[in-house]
């Protein structure tokens, strides 16, 4: 007995059934319109806030609901850049203190990059302690460094200050980055999470190969660790860049300024006078742009990790 | 253990001890120690320090409209006085008390500072300001140098200076000329208006003649819906507080009415008295007749300069601090007129006025003393009234400052007037203000919300006057 195939038959039965057939649904249709109104009203803050930089800031009250910049003009970058003259500035309804951008711009990245570095670097080191190395009482004192992420900052501000000042570091850029700079709690806790995930068996193969104990955190633990370590140093920076206060306190010249602290001046400066919309619209945008540039190029990163450290 | 898992990774993971990318742990020193080094490097670089040989000071101001002209006159000082270099720092108006209160507290503040009626009679209190008799050449400055009033304000209740006065300011009635005439009016229909309790008289009749509904029905016609006002007759700003500067005290204040029992350090508020009960019947009943816009509609955000310009208000109350700034606004003309005559026959204006202070704590205080005491000269005095939008403390100033507005072609006499006629009544100088501000603030909200009346005030102002027992 002999069997035939149909060959006509084979072939165009396959692609039928291994092309997905794009079918009209409504129900798509419907998502993708929940999903493009989602993303306008999520995009058009930022929008509205370019048409305020772009207004001219004392001629936005005569038509304050104009979708399209009110006296078109870069008044406000020119005064966020420094690129303005004082007489000028007031003028448009700016503020008479001089902006030195490119030095807080230098002064925010050198200090976001270093407690970046050195908070991550540091945090690693201990979050591996906490996680891996087993001595007396390390879970009541995880406990209580845990507790530390309960006090808020203003209680710590004054002996900080005080601190900073008895070691002469008052309008320092170290004196800036100090009280963060070593230590965070949500950043030990965050990659012990991690490093209880990595196989124990990987770790004691590689002490049993000889390995010391450094050697298997510098060259196991941290390797194993590139997705968690980019997500926390980029929250770290970005918790850096955007830290007003702290720097406020510490901060008396140019020579310390970072950038958040220094766009203070476009808020109102005496009481009744109002804010420069137009120059603090320009200033957000700018002080926004690297955080944002960031979070695009690591945005998945950041999602992938936070799933695999357990942090829902 | 010998897993799949463990031989990849183990593979993968522990290089030979001769690998380059090993970080021994004398490689983790020299790297913490380069760390360190470029840290310390760091806390030491840029520089705004004195030059060699002079004693540097600390300046504290929150005004940045106010800091070209102050840079001026420091930088003129600093010429005159080369063994002496002064750090300016600048910041916002919240940010700067925050930072200075914190700063006192660590003994860390400025040498010398801007400072507030509201605010100095606490710090005389916490001690950490510092008595200005007999700190060099403070003591040459007469008190009759500054506009009369001004230097009793900066007295403490032991008649010793704890500030040197450095500018003033008054209330006047600001508005759009282009306005006016669209209304068919002039700015001499402003200029002697009155006002009384009762009736509101001819200032209330404008701010009826001025206000408009959504059809456009005139707040003095009939069928006027105070319920849908386009525009109002009066801005509503943000300062109707316990003092009300721009606000209520102008009205209050002309009915005779005093804040306190004494014309500084009071002990007893008046926040009781029939004259104010009735200023704020009326002041606030101005929101039923829709003259005046509600609580609410406007914030911080929207001052009133921002209400007149945009049209939803005709007139604002307002400082003369803020000449500059409605000046400044595009597509208006500013025109200012005075503020209306009350009961007593005659405007009355709250007489205001920042002052330098020298902290206790600081090392420098001939320094800073001589800086304020420069501050305060004539020489100063001109050269800061030619570049302030403000008006100086002294009549040297004042006249450079209302010069230096003539040019621009603006008329500031509706200001100085109520000063150079002694129609004035001084900010309530008095202990616990921060007190008495949490406390009537919820009254005077409570007002302007149509909550409560003015007879309710007087509960308010038992507790603040037993703040004083």
């Amino acid at each position: 007995m002999t069997t035939t195939a149909h060959p006509d038959t084979e072939i165009t039965q396959r692609p039928a059934a291994s092309t997905p057939r794009r079918r009209f649904s409504w129900g798509k249709i419907a998502a993708w319109g929940v999903m493009v109104i989602f993303l306008l009203i999520t995009l058009f803050p930022f929008y509205w806030m370019l048409r305020t930089a772009l207004s001219s800031n004392n001629a936005l009250a005569t038509d304050p609901s104009s979708l399209l910049p009110v006296g078109l003009n870069t008044g406000g970058f020119e005064r966020v850049f420094g690129m303005q003259d004082v007489e000028t500035a007031i003028s448009q309804g700016g503020s008479g203190a001089s902006i030195n951008f490119w030095r807080y711009l230098l002064n925010s990245v050198i200090v976001a990059t270093f407690i970046t570095v050195v908070q991550t670097f540091s945090c690693a080191m201990a979050a591996y302690a906490f996680s891996r190395l087993r001595w007396r009482g390390r879970e009541i004192v995880f406990l209580i460094f845990l507790g530390s992420l309960m006090i808020p900052q203003i209680f710590t501000l004054l002996p900080n200050f005080i601190l900073i000042k008895n070691l002469g570091l008052v309008d320092t850029l170290l004196g800036v980055m100090l009280p963060t700079l070593f230590i965070s709690s949500f950043a030990i806790f965050f990659l012990r999470q991690f490093f209880n995930n990595i196989s124990r068996e990987v770790e004691e193969a590689a002490l049993i190969d000889g390995a010391s104990k450094v050697r298997v955190f510098f060259t196991l633990v941290l390797p194993l660790s590139t997705a968690p370590l980019a997500t926390l140093a980029l929250l770290t920076y970005m918790t850096a860049w955007n830290e007003y206060f702290w720097a406020l306190m510490v901060s008396y010249t140019d020579q310390s300024r970072v950038l958040t602290v220094a766009l203070g001046v476009f808020r109102a400066q005496a009481p009744g006078t109002g804010p420069d919309w137009s120059g603090l619209m320009a200033a957000t945008l700018i002080a926004a742009a690297p955080m944002l540039i960031l979070f695009a190029l690591f945005a998945k990163k950041i999602v992938n990790s936070i799933g695999f450290s357990g942090i829902k | 253990m010998n897993s799949p898992l463990h031989r990849a990774h183990a593979t993968r993971t522990v290089p030979s001890p001769r690998s380059g990318a090993v970080l021994s742990r004398r490689r983790l020193l020299q790297g913490s120690a380069a760390l360190a080094t470029g840290t310390a490097g760091l806390a030491s670089c840029g520089g705004t320090s004195a030059p060699a040989g002079a004693t540097q000071i600390d300046y504290w101001l929150w005004d940045a409209n106010q800091l070209p002209a102050y840079s001026a006159a420091i930088d003129l000082f600093m010429q005159k006085n080369p063994d002496v270099f002064v750090r300016v720092t600048q910041l916002g108006w919240d940010d700067y008390w925050t930072k200075l209160t914190a700063s006192f507290v660590a003994e860390a503040g400025p040498d010398a500072f801007t400072d507030h009626l509201a605010r100095y009679p606490e710090f005389l209190k916490l001690g950490v300001i510092s008595p200005l008799d007999g700190l060099g050449p403070l003591d040459e400055i007469p008190p009759e140098q500054f506009q009369e009033g001004l230097q009793e304000l900066w007295t403490g209740q032991d008649g010793t200076r704890y500030g040197i006065p450095k500018d003033y300011d008054t209330i006047a009635v600001m508005y759009d000329t282009a306005m006016l005439e669209e209304e068919g009016l002039s700015p001499d229909d402003l200029q002697d208006l009155d006002w009384n309790p009762e009736d509101g008289g001819s200032f209330e009749k404008m701010l009826a003649r001025l206000s408009i509904d959504a059809n456009g029905v005139r707040g003095d016609e009939d069928g006027f819906d105070p319920k849908n006002v386009v525009r109002y007759g009066m801005a509503g700003g943000g300062e109707i507080d316990y003092v009300g500067q721009s606000s209520w005290s102008p009205f209050a204040l002309s009915t005779g009415w005093t804040f306190t029992d004494a014309e500084t350090w009071g002990t007893h508020f008046n926040y009781d008295d029939e004259r104010f009960v009735a200023t704020m019947d009326w002041y606030f009943g101005l929101v039923d007749k829709g003259f005046f816009p509600p609580f609410g509609m406007f914030g911080d955000s929207s001052p009133a300069q921002t209400q007149v310009q945009s049209g939803v208000a005709a007139l604002a109350l307002a400082g003369s601090w803020m000449i500059t700034t409605f000046n400044n606004m595009e597509g208006m003309e500013l025109g200012i007129a005075p503020l209306p005559a009350g009961p007593v026959g005659h405007p009355v204006s709250m007489f205001n006025g920042l002052g330098d202070s020298i902290s206790a704590q600081s090392e420098k205080k001939e320094e800073a003393a001589r800086l304020i005491g420069f501050l305060a000269s004539d020489e100063a005095q001109q050269l800061i009234g030619e570049r302030a939008p403000f008006f100086p403390s002294t009549d040297a100033g004042t006249a450079a400052a209302i010069e230096s507005y003539a040019a621009e072609g603006l008329d500031v006499t509706p200001f100085t007037d109520r000063v150079a006629n002694g129609e004035t009544g001084l900010f309530p100088l008095v202990e616990n203000s921060a007190s008495i501000m949490t406390i009537m603030q919820r009254a005077f909200d409570r007002c302007w919300m149509r909550e409560i009346d003015g007879a309710d005030f007087a509960a308010y102002n038992d507790r603040v006057n037993a703040l004083f027992e």
